[in-house]
């Protein structure tokens, strides 16, 4: 009962599933970052997603500002918004066990969500900017998903960068590894918490900035994103930041090379059938990383 | 404090005395307001059994609720008398413990928390696509019937049962198993506990009570449809009411039910985001300040014991 | 006496590093072996491995006769085999009494007696019904040592029972150990403190950097070349 696949429509829904790879690629790392240095699982990654998203939207529809150039106002805001948490609230559980954080995060992720329905309400909103899809050949890609992914290609290479060369981003890679060593080392663990509270939000509402062009937008968004990142994490590895770009496109081709067999409906639920199946069977995750 | 101790029973009993004959001079309002009491306790009371006691926090626990809501709905609509289609929607929400337990419980805690995250959803979205047994997106009617006295009744006997189970299970050894998983599942293992198999159990029993209370609530409501018995607040309330009042207690729940429902019953109805808000709200405020739950307060203060 | 142990070959890694590099020992019933070594050079994960919390690479383990090593570690414990942790793990919101309840006894008196009775031997019995959470440091460590004792295991592993306990407390613990050891228990703990050390154990192994650098008496230990250079040397 499969539909006859064409080489045509396989190398379309490859790209494509790269294209939305990128995407989760940098909201995972996101994810990732928080649960690399401090061990906590953020459940309401998601929910800051959605607030990156509604400041995209309404710097559009009142000052038409272009959404990517939005991105220098939804992130810097969000960054603001993630210290801020981690500097009141997570902070004190960072220590406690890990199911208190989890509770923790998720009690300010359905605080986030109402207080966002009860400003925006849960109409369904979007922003038309570019439509029209590039035409290659026999392929056609949306713009706007090009364009998000380059976009979302570029901040991840950025963070990389500033992971990888400077100080800062190695304190944090430090902190991953192990807190106590990099305490020693003179790194002050709770500026280091802070800065990747921030960052992580800020790659989450990117990834909220950039999807506003594509989807309509409403305060529940972000759960299933979170969630999704979840699952990225976890097949790169937990604390591996490069494994969480490789989950990230690997997630988005193997869903989009699921669109093919099943319907849209069902394809939510893979998702979740991989995360099961990777946590049971490699809980380091494909690439290897630490299990908890 | 061992004075209070011994008019304690007797003033339970005569709570339940009253409580069964409250029909009788009561409206058909009140029923059903009482009514929705005993489900959520039943509710609290099963979700403590697994995260409660084990620590093992159940995100999708609503999934058995909304189980045994269609199990029930589909056998009354083919002809069974809701009492035992309400009890085969117990069982089929333990199946489904089960088939969803078996994998995920090998996972540590938090990775069993996550994959409970999108079970919800997951579920939601099959009741969906299976239109020819579930009525998709339509819903699901059943043939009218006034039967919310009978439900009270039934509502009353399960919430009381679970209250009675758990009271059974925290004063045993099993229990005492059930905790050291929370405690410290690595050094439960290595004292020779299968923390798997207790797990399984403690996950098996607290599905139980949501799935019969899932089929009660809908031959109650007479009409249901997905995102009518998979909605994540009644999760998130569940959590709250047990977290509120003291996880791994045996009155804790009941405690947190009875609180939050009034205040649900007055402040819900108007201002469904502001409650909810609030919800996220007593749960930060919970992990930061109370963890365990307005009981512990009351535990440290008079000295009451663990198995209150 | 046959070996109630055997570690053949173990190796364990976690990521690049190699913690377990072919360790390979035999312990006899009923007597006490130490383990020492510097920081670092796999003691505790020597322990995780016998005891299951972790999964070996390659290697075997064999007790009373049969492997272990793909064993789940509340299965090992039932083959008789127990251990306490370098880091108390005693339940803190349980009493006392409880730790010791949760533990699965097979045979012989009911548990409760059992428990008492061990309450009794470190002399904790007036805080039989206090949470374990409240109790001093060396109260929880006399605490974890007994909940060990409920099961009545054949082989024991204790992971630094001296640290941060005072020494009238310490002594009480070292002669609890002699007196396991008369009744046909095997003991092999992991210490820091050589006195203790030399002054308990029959035969001594020293690990570093993941290999067994020596094994023999703790006179010949102490007066072994590499073993001095692997503690203060390098």
């Amino acid at each position: 009962m499969t539909p006859h696949i064409t080489p045509v429509m396989l190398g379309q829904v490859i790209v494509s599933g790269l294209l939305a790879g990128a995407l989760y690629a940098m909201v995972a790392l996101g994810l990732g970052l928080i649960f690399g240095v401090m061990r906590v699982l953020n459940v309401a990654h998601g929910p800051l997603l959605m607030l990156g998203a509604y400041i995209t939207y309404f710097l559009f529809i009142t000052v038409g500002l272009n959404p990517y150039l939005s991105l220098l106002v939804s992130m810097p805001i969000v960054f603001v918004i993630g210290v801020a948490l981690q500097h009141f609230l997570v902070r004190r559980v960072v220590d406690a066990p890990e199911l208190s954080s989890l509770l923790l995060t998720f009690g300010i992720s359905i605080a986030l969500v109402n207080v966002a329905q009860l400003a925006f309400t849960s109409d369904l909103r979007s922003v038309e900017f570019i439509t029209g899809a590039f035409l290659v050949g026999p392929f056609a890609f949306s713009k706007a998903r090009v364009i998000a992914c380059l976009f979302a290609a570029a901040i991840t290479a950025l963070a990389f960068l500033f992971l990888q060369k400077t100080r800062l981003g190695k304190a944090i890679r430090a902190v991953s590894q192990s807190r106590e060593v990099a305490q020693v080392c003179g790194i002050d663990v709770h500026r280091i918490h802070m800065l990747a509270f921030g960052m992580a939000s800020a790659l989450a509402a990117a990834g909220g900035s950039l999807m506003t062009v594509m989807i309509a937008i409403q305060p529940e968004m972000g759960a299933v994103y979170t969630f999704k990142s979840f699952l990225v994490i976890v097949l790169g590895g937990a604390g591996n930041y490069p494994g969480a770009l490789l989950g990230g496109l690997l997630l988005g081709l193997v869903e989009q090379l699921a669109s093919l067999f099943l319907t849209t409906q069902v394809n939510e639920a893979v998702a979740y059938v991989l995360l099961v199946l990777v946590l049971l069977l490699r809980p380091t995750g494909l690439l290897g990383g630490r299990s908890t | 404090m061992k004075r209070w101790a011994r008019w304690f029973p007797a003033a339970l009993a005569l709570l339940l005395l009253v409580l069964s004959v409250y029909p009788l001079w009561a409206t058909g309002y009140g029923v059903r307001v009482m009514l929705q009491l005993f489900m959520w306790i039943a509710l609290a009371q099963s979700w403590n059994l697994i995260s409660g006691l084990t620590g093992y926090v159940s995100f999708g626990h609503v999934a058995f609720f909304g189980m045994g809501a269609y199990t029930t709905a589909i056998l009354v609509v083919k002809g069974v008398a809701w009492p035992l289609a309400a009890v085969a929607g117990g069982v089929m929400a333990v199946v489904l413990a089960f088939v969803i337990g078996w994998p995920c419980l090998r996972l540590k805690g938090p990775y069993f928390a996550i994959a409970m995250l999108g079970l919800n959803e997951v579920l939601r979205v099959m009741a969906s696509y299976f239109e020819g047994l579930t009525g998709g997106g339509l819903g699901l009617s059943l043939p009218t019937l006034d039967a919310s006295v009978r439900i009270y009744y039934a509502m009353g006997l399960v919430a009381l049962a679970v209250t009675a189970a758990t009271y059974v299970i925290v004063t045993s050894r099993f229990g005492l198993r059930l905790m050291t998983i929370r405690e410290d599942e690595v050094a439960a293992e290595a004292m020779g506990i299968d923390t798997f198999r207790y797990k399984i159990y403690a996950f098996l029993l607290s599905a139980a009570a949501p799935g019969i209370v899932g089929g009660l609530a809908a031959r109650d409501m007479g009409y249901i449809e997905p995102i009518s018995v998979f909605p994540l607040v009644t999760t998130i309330t569940m959590i709250v009411m047990v977290l509120f009042g003291g996880k791994g207690t045996i009155w804790g729940p009941v405690l947190g039910a009875v609180i939050l429902f009034t205040f649900q019953e007055l402040v819900w109805a108007n201002f469904p985001h502001a409650h909810q808000i609030l919800l996220g709200g007593i749960i930060v405020a919970v992990v930061l300040v109370m963890p365990r739950g307005i009981l512990g307060v009351l535990q440290q203060r008079y000295n009451l014991p663990r198995t209150v | 006496m046959a070996a109630i142990l055997q570690v053949r070959n173990l190796v364990k890694r976690f990521g690049g590093v190699t913690a377990i590099n072919g360790v390979s020992l035999s312990l006899e019933a009923g007597k006490i072996y130490g383990l020492i070594g510097p920081n670092g050079s796999g003691k505790t994960t020597l322990f995780n491995c016998i005891t299951g919390i972790e999964r070996r690479d390659s290697g075997a383990v064999g007790f009373k006769g049969r492997r272990i090593d793909r064993l789940k570690p509340h299965q090992i414990f039932h083959r008789g085999l127990g251990r306490t942790f370098q880091i108390i793990r005693v339940f803190p919101e349980l009493t006392a009494l409880e730790n010791l309840l949760v533990v699965t006894t097979s045979e012989f008196k009911p548990a409760r007696e059992r428990a008492e009775e061990l309450l009794r031997f470190v002399k904790l019995e007036t805080l039989a019904d206090e949470y374990a959470g409240n109790l001093s440091y060396g109260q929880q460590k006399l605490l974890e040592f007994i909940r060990v004792l409920m099961s009545d295991p054949d082989l024991i592993l204790l992971d630094e029972p001296a640290a941060g306990v005072n020494r009238t407390l310490l002594n009480e613990l070292l002669d609890a150990v002699k007196a396991l050891r008369d009744r046909g228990k095997t003991i092999f703990l992991v210490e820091h403190d050589m006195k203790v050390v030399m002054g308990l154990c029959e035969t001594v192994f020293v690990l570093d950097h993941g290999e067994k650098l020596a094994e023999g008496p703790p006179g010949v230990i102490q007066a072994d070349e590499r073993v001095i250079e692997a503690y203060f040397g390098r």
